[in-house]
């Protein structure tokens, strides 16, 4: 009991984290049918920036935090401006390989301003863990599981009580559609990849206490919140916050009952499996694009 | 006849390059460059079949040039096997595999293959990693014996360029006649319209099924003699970029074209290595590589160049057909 | 009840009700289609005519009630199956292959027909070859049949429109079908081009081929077809030789809208 109590502690932190990620591809994939594989890399940018002002520069944290949020959007808006839109032809796949491409550069600037060393930051608050059943809880782990789901949140009110939000929903459905009826879609796609990139450099930060940054911390983060996408669904917001929690818990039984070298594998074993049986994910479509 | 022509040239010449090559280069690293380039353009060769002609996208090939790989290292190290049986061994194992992931996951299409293919690859590589008592885990294989046919050693580079470029030969030669066939052109109207395809009776999942075994065990063709030349493999070969590197081999190329996959294996070969001059800014300058080539070639070299001198030759002459 | 499909039909519609949701896109529809005649299948738009021709042809299967093809239950079918039993379609917006030239094209569509698998392509068998030559003669013959002949290695999508509507026809003929399912074959064409279109029918249907034929051209639709099916919101409302079906009330209501 004890030893599950504290896999179940750790797979609902990692979860909050996919969960985070996973809600920044589906938000892109709404508007753009988009799949950013640099996603991951703003995740990284995330953790190795906070490093920078509030571990290196002593900001204080909320400045720190905001100037990264800033940082990381920035970079997601350059990327659509210069990378995505200008291409001429948008073939699926020469958009993979172009996401691919920017995560190599991201990957490859973060090496040379942050080194190869990985780095950690303390504890956004120094409280001593919280013992539950005989299980430890981080302080961490509560602000982590905190944040992700006040973004959920946040993001459900901004798609249902803001125009803009319900303006991005629109574009998702029917772009044409969405471009007559004179929502400028072009600036949603913007949007959409600003805020993105911004959900996953929040990701990063709230992770970077707890684990090792480095510049290659990315990818399989980002592969992983893909997956937990794609499990609850992708473009569906719930479905997100459901895959991730649902990815993290299983990988963390998994990992505990099971075996660690398991634990890289269970993602897309999952995917597998929801590819397979149910291809528009736990909240979409039960037929999308299977036949 | 023109067309009879215009084949025998193109062969005489790629026969005539690799021999020149094979015979004039003395210099041991260029030798090998230029074997790692076709071990590579095997790659392009098979994974093109899937995604040039059929239309279908993998982004877990690697998973497939590591069974081969990994199953000759295993066979020939551990149970002392000749790399000639490991062979076919690997070949079958790769085509196995293919068709039991394959069944399910070509019933995907577009951005859900993509998806599920990469799941395959990732999960191939999280076991060559995770495997260690087999594949020794990641720090990697070593002692994969050298290739011999009788009195021939391959060890050295020279044998080996020949017998990788004759591969290559082969399987041009194999692709070439696969594509001017009944299944290619049912493999092409899949590509062009599944939807027709179907309606005009091909039974698109059989075909679909079979081209994917096809570029898996071309795939791991490679990955036998990725292993025996170099005699040490390690996961991080078969990874995601990896698959990622061989999607980009063809798209660069150009798809549906036989010397686009080898253009296109070349320039990623190469490049690295041009990249090294760069040092710490290698990754940096590779991945603007790939970004800027696809934003402006997006339809790859060989068809890029191919338009702008269509585009320049009919300014010229808008009469000519 | 005298009708002549009635006596011993190719193609038995029975009861067949297609819904996609909650729409009912065809409800009980039941006729059968005599060998040898052309059967014109009208109605406005959205009378399930096209869904008709999906549920005949395999790609969807009927919600109720069974497809019966050479007295051979086909619903519920793999949709290469059904050709190879000898149903071939044509597409309402043309559907070629457009990287292949037009031979090819019509050679793909010999797929059913021809034997030429894996093995046989890479070791290049005599009878590889064999097949190979005979293909490509079927395929210049029946461009011929169509007046495409000389235009066989041009791009199929490089060809005009109307051409395409031939060739896409030439490409269905390729299966050897018994029924031929024509959807809208004179969309797009201009007079001219619909006159060689009726032409073309005729010489179709006298190679013994059944055809049904989805048309909006109404004097093409009465003036080539033996029988008419009238189809409106999913219902047939109407059957009988053309002259019976223009001065049936039901179909004057639908057309004019009540």
């Amino acid at each position: 009991m004890q030893a599950f109590l504290q896999y179940l502690f750790s797979g609902l932190t990692n979860g909050a984290i996919y969960a985070i990620i996973a809600i920044g591809f589906s938000m892109l994939y709404n508007a753009t049918e988009l799949i950013n594989f640099a996603h991951g890399e703003f995740v990284m940018l995330g953790a190795l920036t906070l490093v920078t002002f509030w571990g290196v520069f002593g900001l204080p944290l909320p400045v720190a935090f905001l100037l990264t949020i800033i940082a990381v959007s920035l970079v997601g808006l350059l990327l659509e401006r210069l990378a995505i839109r200008t291409v001429s032809r948008p073939h699926p796949i020469v958009l993979v390989i172009i996401t691919v491409g920017a995560s190599i550069f991201l990957r490859g600037v973060a090496m040379i301003v942050w080194g190869k060393d990985a780095r950690s930051l303390p504890p956004f608050i120094d409280l001593p863990p919280i013992q539950l059943g005989g299980a430890t809880f981080l302080a961490q782990s509560v602000w982590i599981l905190v944040i992700a789901l006040l973004l959920a949140v946040g993001i459900h009110l901004f798609y249902r009580k803001t125009l803009t939000g319900k303006a991005m929903q629109a574009t998702a459905i029917n772009k044409r559609a969405a471009w007559l009826t004179g929502i400028p879609s072009e600036r949603m796609v913007l949007l959409a990849f600003v805020m993105s990139a911004g959900l996953g450099g929040i990701a990063g930060m709230i992770i970077a206490p707890v684990t090792m940054c480095s510049y290659d911390m990315g990818t399989i983060l980002g592969l992983k919140g893909f997956c937990a996408a794609m499990l609850g669904g992708i473009g569906s917001l719930w479905g997100a916050v459901i895959g991730g929690f649902l990815l993290g818990i299983v990988e963390a039984m998994g990992v505990g009952f099971i075996s660690s070298a398991l634990k890289d594998a269970i993602a897309f074993i999952l995917l597998l499996l929801i590819l397979y049986i149910r291809p528009g994910g736990i909240f979409g479509a039960a037929s999308t694009q299977r036949f | 006849m023109k067309q009879f022509f215009r084949r025998t040239a193109s062969y005489t010449l790629f026969f005539l390059a690799v021999l020149t090559v094979g015979l004039l280069v003395e210099n041991p690293y260029y030798l090998q460059l230029f074997t790692f380039i076709g071990i590579n353009t095997l790659l392009a060769l098979g994974l093109n079949m899937l995604m040039g002609y059929a239309g279908q996208i993998s982004l877990g090939h690697a998973a497939f040039y590591g069974i081969g790989a990994y199953t000759t290292a295993i066979l020939t190290v551990h149970y002392s096997l000749s790399p000639w049986l490991s062979l076919p061994c690997a070949l079958g194992l790769a085509a196995a595999v293919a068709f039991v992931v394959g069944l399910p996951t070509l019933k995907l299409s577009g951005y859900y293959l993509g998806m599920g293919t990469l799941g395959f690859g990732m999960i191939g590589y999280i076991i060559f990693r995770e495997w260690s008592s087999l594949t020794g885990g990641s720090s990697g294989f070593v002692g994969i014996p050298p290739l011999e046919l009788g009195p021939v050693s391959f060890f050295s580079g020279r044998n080996y360029f020949f017998l990788v470029w004759a591969t290559v030969l082969l399987i041009i030669i194999l692709c070439r006649r696969l594509i001017k066939s009944r299944t290619g052109r049912a493999l092409r109207a899949i590509h062009d319209s599944e939807n027709a395809a179907r309606a005009v009776g091909v039974n698109t999942m059989h075909l679909k099924l079979q081209v994917f075994v096809f570029s898996a065990a071309v795939a791991a063709l490679a990955g036998f003699l990725y292993a025996h030349f170099i005699s040490f493999i390690s996961p991080g070969s078969f990874d995601f970029l990896a698959s990622v590197r061989m999607v980009t081999m063809v798209v660069i190329g150009g798809m549906a074209s036989i010397w686009g996959a080898l253009l296109g294996a070349a320039l990623l070969t190469l490049l690295p290595e041009w990249l090294h001059t760069f040092s710490e800014f290698e990754m940096i300058v590779y991945g603007l590589i790939m970004m800027v080539v696809m934003i402006f070639l997006p339809r790859g070299l060989t068809r890029g160049i191919l338009d702008i001198y269509e585009h320049a030759r009919k300014r010229t002459s808008p009469a000519e057909d | 009840m005298n009708t002549p499909e009635n006596e011993h039909p190719l193609l038995r519609i029975e009861n067949v009700s297609r819904t996609f949701g909650g729409v009912k896109a065809l409800t009980d529809v039941s006729f059968g289609v005599a060998p040898g005649i052309v059967l014109g299948l009208i109605g406005p738009n959205g009378a399930g005519k096209t869904t008709l021709f999906n549920v005949i042809t395999g790609a969807y299967r009927p919600t109720r009630g069974q497809v019966v093809f050479s007295d051979k239950p086909i619903h519920g079918r793999r949709i290469h199956d059904i050709v190879g039993l000898g149903i071939a379609r044509t597409f309402q917006n043309v559907e070629l292959f457009e990287s292949m030239t037009a031979v090819e094209n019509v050679m793909v569509g010999l797929h059913v027909r021809t034997r030429n698998g894996f093995w046989g392509a890479v070791i290049r068998t005599p009878g590889f070859h064999k097949e190979e030559k005979a293909t490509r003669e079927k395929a210049m013959e029946l461009l011929d049949i169509v007046g495409l002949a000389e235009h066989a290695d041009r791009p199929g999508s490089d060809l005009p429109f109307g051409w395409q509507r031939l060739l896409e026809i030439a490409r269905a003929l390729a299966s050897d079908p018994k029924l031929l399912l024509l959807d809208e074959p004179a969309a797009g064409l201009n007079a001219v081009e619909t006159r060689h279109l009726g032409e073309l029918l005729d010489r179709i249907r006298n190679r013994g081929v059944t055809l049904m034929l989805v048309e909006h051209d109404m004097s093409l639709t009465m003036k080539v077809s033996d029988r008419i099916v009238v189809l409106d919101q999913g219902r047939m409302i109407a059957r009988g030789t053309p002259r019976e079906v223009q001065s049936d009330p039901a179909v004057m209501a639908a057309y004019l809208g009540q």
